[in-house]
Order: structure tokens, then C-alpha cells, then sequence
């Protein structure tokens, strides 16, 4: 039994200073992500999620370059962002992929252009790294009552436009006729999700950030229609696989004979996929026995 | 006691600089191919260049391509402007074991029989595999590139050949009180540990018989740019708090919040911390910047006093 559980938690695990970090700001992390990501997932908006990543990438990359924090960065630009792609019209089906796309390709030049600038004049080092893909155990601590607060004050938009916002999600055309100010609850939503985009920059990567965003609420959906229910498992899933992650990628380190451990982003992300394929098979089973033969 | 030798090291690199300046005022543009005039020639690392310049006095025009002291110089990335200068030198001076894999590609892209090359890593007999890549801080290094490098430039100049041997034996005589400092530290000292944050010094370190306990995938997680585990960070702090080590050795050029926060750690458990350079801070010769290093770690380990930063 013993033998059982320190092949799974590796010896030091929960005595990591790097790890205790990495769980919490996960944590917080993957539930802002689950919640704003059920509504990305039901507004069909899962490129914007992904253009917004790759701005707040250009942030992080241009924070670095002028010496703040990366998370400044992360969240200050993609808010900024998700201000301009609703100016620029996400919020119509009709050519919003087009807008979307420009955006993506422009923030992406900015980020090559600031990681470039970052290498050539500073000492700063593993920028690619930790801008793409998510440096989770180089976060220093003092970053999680940061994060809690950006996390909290963007479950507090979703909650406060939470049901005008679930209508217009459903249908546009009936929240408007009800009265909905379905532009400023739309731009609410989208300043939500640049903060949740950003903060899961930290945890997977500007580019990976898109996965814990939309893949737990993906999953979610295909298991229970029911807003409640749905977000209640995303935040499981979300949360389930970053632990995951963290533990899997802390263990790697004894995998080989090495010592070298493989990055928590692929781990992550690896989890839920695999969350996003088995929520399939049970869809598909349960449709299986549904039908009479 | 260092007073006689730093004023020697002054002497060689004034020497060093006028002769560059005076190559630079007798070249006036690029010089042509001719085996006559001025040889254009380019160090990849700037303290390659300078031993070349020392090596090849009024002969040689020497171009620099990395050269500040403040930035990873793992992440050099050419510009056309250095591609322009490389393609066009006569003799190129390199580091090799993929520390510098730009310069190759330069070389190859614009081929030239006449180009002189000389690798650090050749010129040693290194295998490409090899770890660490810092071979100047190896006290075997730069006489046997200086070697080479008079070698070459007597092929490129033979009616020169005494003024290189002249100059090669001035450099050789000058390293000598280098190699003294770290003999007599590496006799006064046995069983000295270090911490790194990169394996950037680690040759020097080991020339003075000084252990490095940071495991060595640590260092090169950090060299190259990759998250270190949480597990090597908690043994790199275990040698700070449990006091196993007399110095940290921290590469100044290769730096993130991590590495800050272990140099942090390193102070407040009150281990002296000693910065390192892959590339030559200003206003050091090749001689002086070393013999800086063996001294800033020789007053970490007597005096436990810090040199964060050369000056």
C-alpha cells in the first residue's frame, strides 16, 4: 500500500514550495476557466478564446520586455484585445471568423517581435517557454493572491450578467426582444474571458490556453445540458486534470534515469483531450442503448 | 600581489587595443584578398576576438559579433548585417559545440576556400556531443586556440610568421599568473564546493578543485531555457539552507524569476554569491577577466565576500 502511493506521489511532492503554487493558482485557474469557458463553448466562440490567447501573448512577451510581470501583460492586453475584436464585430456570425483571424496573425507577429526583442537585450531567459507554453513551477508565490483576485473579479461579471447572458447565448433575437442589452452583456462576457484567458496563460501557455478553456466545457456539455450541472463538471474536469498534470510532470522526474521532467502545459492539456474523448464514448453509449432494436 | 600582474594585464591590453586601432586606421573599408594589407577577420564570441587581436597585433582587423555582457547569448540570432561581416572575413574564430551554430550556417551558405576556420572545439579534440559548452573558461583552451590562431594568420601572412610567434609567446607568458592563481588556490583549498545556476564556469570551477553539487541537468535546464524540475530546485536551495556549499557561481547573462529567487535564498542563508559571464564584460582583456573570476571566487571562499557584478 505504502509502495502504492509513493509511486504515485514522488517523494517531496507535498512538501514542494513549487508545487504548492502550481495547485493553487491551477485550481483557480481552471475553475474561472471551466465557467467562462461553458458560455465560449455555447456561443460558438472557441477561436476568439484561441485569438485572445495569442494577444495575450503579444501582453505577456511585451510585459517582459519592459519588466513587468508577465501576467500583467497576459491579462492588461487581452483585455484590451477583447475590447477591440468586439468593436470589430465578433459578436456577428457572418465574417467574425475573418476578424478574428487578422487579429490572431497580428498579435502572434507582436509576440515573435517581442520574444526576439526580450532575447537580444536582456538576460531574461526561456521566454518562448514560458510565454507559449506555461512556466507553472518558475511562478513565484506572491503571484496567487493576484491571481485569486483577477479570477474572483471575473466569476463576479459572469455571475452578475450570468442569466441575460445564458439568454443571449441561447438566442440573440428573443434577449433583445425581452429587453436585454445584449451589446454591453456581450462585451461584459468578452472582458471575462480575456481575464480567464489570460490567467490560464500562466498555468498552460498563451497557446495551450485555448485547451483549458474550451475542453473541460466541452466535455461538460456532452455529459449535461444543464447550465448548473455543466459548469459544475467542467471546474471538476479543469481542476482534476491541471492536478494531474502538476503530479504527473512532478513524477517524470523519476521516470528516467536522467532526471529530466517533461513541461505540466502537455500533461494538462493531454489529460483533457483524453476527458474530452472518454466524455464521447459515454455519449455515444448511452445513445447506443437508448435506441430500440 | 595582484598589483604587478594587473599592471602587466594593463600593459598587454593597451598594447592589444593599439594595435587594433592602428589595423582599423591602415584598413580605411574592407582590404582586398591579396596576401598583403590587413586580414579581415571575425571572432564569434568577443573573447575569442580579443586573443585573436592579441595574436595578430597590426595584421589583423578584428570584428566582435557577440559581444554583450548583458544579454543569453543562447539566443543569438544573426542579423544580415553580421552575416555580411562573416561571409566576408578571411579568418573566423569560433567556439563550436553548438554554442555557436549560427556562424556554421553562415560558412556554408557562403562557401570560401580561401576562409581560414578555427574551432575551439577542433582545435581541443572535443566530441560535438560535449555538455558544456563554455571552453574559454578551461584553463587548456585559449593557448591551444592561440596556437591556432598564429598559425593561421602566418599561412595568411608568411612573411609575418615571427611577428604572430612573437606575440603568441607574449600571450602564453601572459597567462601565466592566471594559471599560478588557480594552482595556488587549488593547493591553499582542497574540498572547496560550489552551487551554479549554469554550467558557465563549471571548467574553471573543476581547474581550482572546486566540486560543483548543482546536478548538472539543472544547469543545463537553465542554459537552455527550460523549466528546471521542482525537485533539482529544492536540492539547488537544500545546498544553501543545509550549508554544503562555500560559493554560488550565478551566470549574470542567463537570468529569470527563478534564478533570482535562488540567488535570494543563497544571500539570506548568507553563502557568498559570485557572477559569471559567458561573454567578456567590458573593459577586461581576455588575461584580466579571468584572472577577476579566479580572484572574485578566491575572495568568496576565504573571505566569504560577494562579487555579484564585475566592474
Amino acid at each position: 500500500m505504502h509502495a502504492l502511493y509513493t509511486a504515485i506521489f514522488e517523494p517531496g511532492f507535498f512538501a514542494s514550495p513549487q508545487v504548492h503554487v502550481a495547485v493553487s493558482i491551477g485550481a483557480v485557474v481552471a475553475v474561472v476557466s471551466a465557467v467562462t469557458g461553458v458560455f465560449t463553448v455555447m456561443r460558438g466562440q472557441s477561436f476568439a478564446g484561441h485569438a485572445l490567447g495569442d494577444v495575450s501573448a503579444a501582453g505577456g512577451s511585451g510585459a517582459l520586455l519592459i519588466g513587468l510581470s508577465p501576467l500583467a501583460g497576459f491579462v492588461g492586453l487581452g483585455v484590451i484585445g477583447s475590447a477591440v475584436m468586439d468593436l470589430i464585430g465578433v459578436q456577428r456570425l457572418r465574417g467574425r471568423d475573418l476578424a478574428t483571424g487578422i487579429v490572431l496573425g497580428a498579435a502572434i507577429g507582436l509576440s515573435a517581435l517581442f520574444i526576439h526583442l526580450t532575447s537580444i537585450s536582456s538576460s531574461i531567459t526561456g521566454v518562448t517557454q514560458q510565454i507559449l507554453f506555461g512556466s507553472i513551477f518558475a511562478v513565484t508565490p506572491g503571484t496567487l493572491p493576484v491571481v485569486t483576485a483577477l479570477g474572483v473579479i471575473a466569476l463576479a461579471v459572469l455571475g452578475t450578467v450570468g442569466r441575460p447572458l445564458l439568454l443571449s447565448t441561447v438566442s440573440p433575437d428573443i434577449a433583445a426582444a425581452r429587453g436585454v442589452p445584449v451589446r454591453v452583456v456581450g462585451l461584459l462576457y468578452m472582458l471575462a474571458l480575456a481575464v480567464s484567458v489570460g490567467l490560464s496563460s500562466l498555468v498552460v501557455g498563451a497557446i495551450l490556453s485555448t485547451a483549458l478553456l474550451i475542453g473541460p466545457p466541452a466535455a461538460a456539455l456532452r455529459l449535461t445540458r444543464r447550465m448548473a450541472w455543466a459548469q459544475l463538471t467542467a471546474c471538476l474536469i479543469g481542476v482534476l486534470a491541471t492536478w494531474l498534470g502538476v503530479l504527473l510532470a512532478y513524477d517524470s522526474y523519476y521516470w528516467g534515469a536522467s532526471h529530466e521532467s517533461l513541461p505540466v502545459s502537455f500533461f494538462v492539456v493531454a489529460i483533457i483531450f483524453v476527458g474530452y474523448l472518454a466524455s464521447g464514448l459515454r455519449v455515444a453509449r448511452g445513445r447506443r442503448c437508448s435506441r430500440p432494436s | 600581489m595582484f598589483k604587478p600582474m594587473m599592471q602587466k594585464r594593463i600593459a598587454v591590453a593597451a598594447a592589444a587595443a593599439a594595435a587594433v586601432l592602428t589595423g582599423l586606421a591602415g584598413c580605411g573599408g574592407h582590404a582586398s584578398a591579396a596576401s598583403s594589407g590587413v586580414i579581415n577577420a571575425v571572432g564569434a564570441e568577443n573573447e575569442y576576438a580579443n586573443v585573436l587581436s592579441q595574436i595578430g597585433g597590426k595584421y589583423v582587423r578584428v570584428t566582435a559579433i557577440l559581444t554583450n555582457p548583458n544579454t543569453d547569448p543562447h539566443t543569438f540570432e544573426a542579423s544580415p548585417a553580421v552575416a555580411e561581416e562573416v561571409s566576408t572575413a578571411q579568418l573566423i574564430v569560433q567556439n563550436g559545440v553548438g554554442y555557436d551554430g549560427w556562424i556554421n550556417k553562415i560558412e556554408s551558405a557562403s562557401p570560401n576556400s580561401a576562409r581560414k576556420v578555427i574551432s575551439a572545439q577542433q582545435v581541443l579534440g572535443l566530441p560535438t556531443d560535449t555538455q558544456n559548452p563554455h571552453l574559454w573558461y578551461s584553463p587548456r583552451t585559449m593557448p591551444a586556440v592561440a596556437k591556432a590562431m598564429a598559425g593561421d594568420l602566418s599561412e595568411l601572412r608568411p612573411a609575418h610568421r615571427a611577428y604572430f610567434q612573437a606575440r603568441l609567446r607574449a600571450f602564453d607568458a601572459s597567462l601565466k599568473p592566471w594559471f599560478d592563481a588557480i594552482a595556488q588556490f587549488k593547493a591553499a583549498h582542497p574540498g572547496v564546493t560550489a552551487a551554479t545556476t549554469e554550467p558557465v564556469a563549471d571548467y574553471l570551477l573543476t581547474a581550482m578543485g572546486i566540486k560543483n553539487l548543482t546536478p548538472f541537468v539543472f544547469q543545463a535546464d537553465i542554459m537552455n531555457g527550460v523549466d528546471p524540475a521542482p525537485e533539482d530546485i529544492a536540492l539547488e536551495n537544500g545546498l544553501f539552507s543545509k550549508h554544503k556549499v562555500n560559493l554560488f557561481a550565478y551566470n549574470q547573462q542567463v537570468t529569470d524569476a527563478l534564478t533570482i529567487s535562488i540567488r535570494e535564498n543563497a544571500i539570506h542563508d548568507g553563502v557568498p554569491v559570485v557572477g559569471v559571464y559567458e561573454t567578456m564584460p567590458t573593459g577586461y582583456d581576455y588575461q584580466s577577466w579571468m584572472m577577476a573570476e579566479v580572484h572574485a571566487i578566491t575572495e568568496a571562499v576565504t573571505n566569504k565576500i560577494s562579487t555579484q557584478q564585475l566592474k
